[in-house]
Parts: structure tokens; C-alpha cells; sequence
């Protein structure tokens, strides 16, 4: 009896390993998700490597990472955090830059008409205007940026609520808790707020790129260092280029 | 630089919520200390509902309801003019909220624990009820009382996923000193984090050190008694 628990927890574990050894795993900022989602799919139509997606902000993946977590590539929403890891020896080659994102100016409202003005800004029926933490997230950084560039900053600054990543802030616009919001132009055209509310894109020429890089991280290495080698190169082939496109960012 | 704002909203959040808390819980307690019927276990239940409940969970109602496309949000905004999302008021009322069972059950366990003969002498002597909560019952479960207060104070302290949902993190009127960590450490600002979470870990320590120094304090005289 206790024979045979023992070799049926053996083959359990043979079999969970078998599983791994076909998998990678990849560590994707939250305005990602979607996208990533459709490129996922588009890699498994040649390639039959398993592939698990890790969304969260950012920040917190590059720290899981910088702890040991055991993630292959890592696709940012900037540049800063990659840049960080190679430094510190976690990635295998130097951060590169897969898309740009894009800023644009959400609301949920039926009553309130964003357009290239941010004046609107300024209007007494806005009383919170949703960005995502400057400190922490480029897309909330960019947003400052703009809203300063314009003089606007410090005028609209008691209006402004953070959320703690540019999906956070998306949601707050999405629940109407706050009234109009800077986010991505990756989540207004994402299938599940395609058709909600109104927004519109803000002049790029207005605030820094918000460059988007990848890593190939040092447990590529240990895993499935072929697999995650193909993955990443694929991110870079026509066929993705044009997903990253077609959900709203911009690639060279 | 460690800023103290984040600190003294959240000492001045827990506070509030533990006097309010005070307030509501000592009737609500003395109400569930009775007899046991449907509708006492049904608001039982809820009061307990937030010890097991994710605080995400909690955030994630209060967010609906609180947004102004929401029903009470709405009649909030149109009556009164008030948005409870994003505001110091939105805060306290997720912590009153949150912390409910860390007041209500500590009374209510204290009221429990006295004998009936207690309440019936009162009673007998021509006590009003509430002559006789007050006046009697509640003199007598002062570990109780306090154990409620400091276990609420504390907790409080200690909220951070509601606050996450909906604050929005505003200097001064919604960024908490939990959420203040997080962000620090989000910006890889480790020694700034540090500051934080260790004044935070002191002011903790302390409270339930004097809890249980007092505790200890009163269980020695009753022992001597």
C-alpha cells in the first residue's frame, strides 16, 4: 500500500516535470495583457511550447524577479525596470524595445467631450481625474508631464486620484468613480471597454515616448532556454508587430 | 525623507474609526449577547463577514457603490453633493466597515462571559437595561472593552487592500502610511519604505504590548481577589 503511494506520488512528480519542460514562463506589464494574449496565440499556431502569462504592474514583477521568481522574459511598460535587472545580472542580454505606447484621454461620462483641449480638464463638473502613480508607472509619469507642459498641473491637482497601475486607473474610469482619466491607448481599444465611453489620443509630440522593453532573463537559461530564445525573437517578426499594432501601440 | 503625512492620516483614520466603532459596537454587542434568534444570527453573520471576506472584496462593492454611476454614489452626489469614492469620509466608513468584528467581538464575548445573576440582581433592584449595561455590566468587562479598542486601532493600521481599491491615493486626504510603503517599494525606495514600515511596526508592538501588559495586570488582581 505505502509502496505504491510512494511510486504514484513519483510518477505525479515525473509527470508535473514532463509538463514544465515544455512551458515558459513570462512575466507581462498589466497594459499588456490583452495584447500579449492574441501574440500568445499567434506563436502557438507554429510553435507547440506552452506559454504561461504573468500579468501584473511592472514594478512588482521586477521585484518578484529581482527575488528569485522563476520567469524567462519579462515584457515591461518601460524601459527603467529591464534596464535595472540587466544591470543587476538578472537578465542575458541588454533590454530591447518591442513597442511604444500611447496616451490618450478616457471618460465613461456621457456628458463630458475629451478632445485635443486639455482645458476640459478645468471644468467644475470633473472633480477627479484618474492618472496612474507618476512615481511608479510611466504612463502616469507621462501624464504629469503633459498636464505640466500645458500649465495645467498645478490646477488640476487636487483632482487628481492614482491608481497603482494603468489598469487601476482605467478601472476607475470604467466605474465612474472618477470622472476622466489618462490611460492607454491599448485598453480603450481592448475588446472589453472597445465601446465604452469616449476617448481621445493625445499629440505624442506632447510627452516623452513611453518606450516598452523585454529582457530575456537568466532562467531562460535553466528551463527551456530554446523555447524562451524563440518566443522572444518572435515578439520582434512581422506577425506580432502587427498585433502590437492593431491594439494600439506604436513599433518601429 | 520620510514625509509624516501618510502617518498621521493613518493614526488620525484609526482613531476615528475606533471611537465611532466604540459607539456602535457596545449596543450592537449588548443586542447580540441576547437570546439567539434568526435574525440575531443573521446580523451575527454579517458582522463576522469581514474577518473571512479578501478586503478586495469589500473594495470592490465599496468602489461600485460609492462611484457616482452607482445607486447610493449617484443619490449621494445629486442630494447632498457628497463622493464618498477618493475622500477621507469613503475611508473611514471602509474601516468602520472592516474592523466592525474586531469591536463588536470582544464586547460581545465579555458581555457573555457574565454571569446572568449580574444583569437579574440589577434588574431586581429596579435598574433600567440601560441603567444596568452601563452602569454595571460594562464597568465589568473593562479587559474586554479594551482588548476591542486596541484590536481596532490596530487593524485599522494595518488596512491597506481597501485603501488600495479606493483611495486613489491622494497626499494628505487618502494615502495611508501602508499605502506609502507599498509605493516606496514599488519605486525600489527601500530606505524611505524602511521608515515607514518601522514606525509602523513600533506604534503596533507597543499597542498590543500594553494590551496584553494589562491584561496580564488584571488577571493578577482578579487571581488576588
Amino acid at each position: 500500500m505505502k509502496k505504491s503511494l510512494v511510486s504514484f506520488i513519483f510518477c505525479l512528480f515525473l509527470f508535473v516535470c514532463g509538463l514544465a519542460q515544455t512551458k515558459i514562463t513570462v512575466a507581462v506589464a498589466a497594459n499588456m495583457q490583452y495584447t500579449m494574449e492574441a501574440v500568445r496565440d499567434e506563436f502557438k499556431k507554429t510553435d507547440r511550447t506552452g506559454i504561461e502569462l504573468i500579468v501584473g504592474a511592472s514594478g512588482n514583477l521586477a521585484q518578484q524577479i529581482m527575488q528569485g521568481a522563476p520567469f524567462d522574459i519579462f515584457l515591461s511598460a518601460d524601459t527603467s525596470y529591464p534596464a535595472r535587472l540587466y544591470e543587476n545580472h538578472f537578465a542575458l542580454e541588454a533590454p530591447k524595445v518591442y513597442a511604444q505606447g500611447l496616451l490618450v484621454l478616457w471618460t465613461t461620462k456621457k456628458n463630458i467631450h475629451p478632445g485635443e483641449d486639455l482645458k476640459i480638464l478645468l471644468n467644475e463638473e470633473i472633480k477627479h481625474i484618474a492618472i496612474a502613480n507618476p512615481q511608479i508607472a510611466p504612463y502616469g509619469a507621462s501624464a504629469v508631464f503633459i498636464l505640466k507642459k500645458y500649465d495645467l498641473f498645478e490646477r488640476v491637482k487636487s483632482k487628481l486620484v492614482m491608481g497603482e497601475s494603468i489598469t487601476q486607473s482605467s478601472q476607475y474610469i470604467a466605474t465612474q468613480a472618477a470622472d476622466i482619466g489618462f490611460t492607454a491607448k491599448s485598453i480603450v481599444l481592448s475588446d472589453k471597454t472597445k465601446d465604452k465611453g469616449q476617448w481621445s489620443e493625445l499629440n505624442k509630440a506632447d510627452y516623452p515616448p513611453i518606450l516598452q522593453a523585454v529582457v530575456l532573463l537568466k532562467h531562460a537559461q535553466l528551463s527551456n532556454s530554446a523555447a524562451a530564445n524563440r518566443f522572444y525573437q518572435f515578439l520582434f517578426s512581422e506577425q506580432a508587430k502587427n498585433i502590437f499594432k492593431k491594439f494600439g501601440y506604436l513599433v518601429q | 525623507m520620510v514625509e509624516w503625512s501618510p502617518l498621521w492620516l493613518t493614526l488620525k483614520l484609526s482613531f476615528l474609526t475606533t471611537l465611532i466603532l466604540f459607539c456602535v459596537a457596545i449596543p450592537l454587542a449588548n443586542w447580540l449577547s441576547k437570546e439567539k434568534t434568526i435574525p440575531r444570527t443573521f446580523v451575527e453573520v454579517i458582522v463576522s463577514m469581514p474577518l473571512v471576506l479578501p478586503p478586495s472584496v469589500i473594495g470592490f462593492y465599496l468602489l461600485l457603490a460609492f462611484s457616482p454611476a452607482g445607486a447610493l454614489g449617484g443619490m449621494l452626489e445629486k442630494w447632498f453633493d457628497i463622493r464618498l469614492v477618493f475622500s477621507f469620509g469613503g475611508l473611514l466608513i471602509a474601516s468602520i466597515i472592516y474592523s466592525l468584528p474586531f469591536m463588536v467581538h470582544p464586547i460581545q464575548s465579555g458581555l457573555a462571559s457574565l454571569p446572568s445573576s449580574l444583569k437579574e440582581a440589577a434588574y431586581s433592584l429596579g435598574k433600567s437595561e440601560r441603567q444596568t449595561l452601563f452602569g454595571v455590566l460594562l464597568p465589568n468587562i473593562k479587559p474586554f472593552l479594551f482588548t476591542g479598542v486596541i484590536l481596532t486601532f490596530a487593524h485599522t493600521i494595518g488596512e491597506f487592500g481597501i485603501v488600495l481599491m479606493i483611495g486613489g491615493n491622494i497626499p494628505g486626504k487618502t494615502r495611508t502610511a501602508s499605502i506609502a510603503i507599498y509605493d516606496e517599494v514599488e519605486a525600489f525606495n527601500y530606505p524611505a519604505a524602511n521608515r515607514y514600515a518601522l514606525t509602523l511596526l513600533t506604534i503596533s508592538f507597543i499597542m498590543l504590548f500594553l494590551l496584553y501588559l494589562y491584561n496580564r495586570r488584571l488577571a493578577r488582581i482578579n487571581v488576588i481577589q
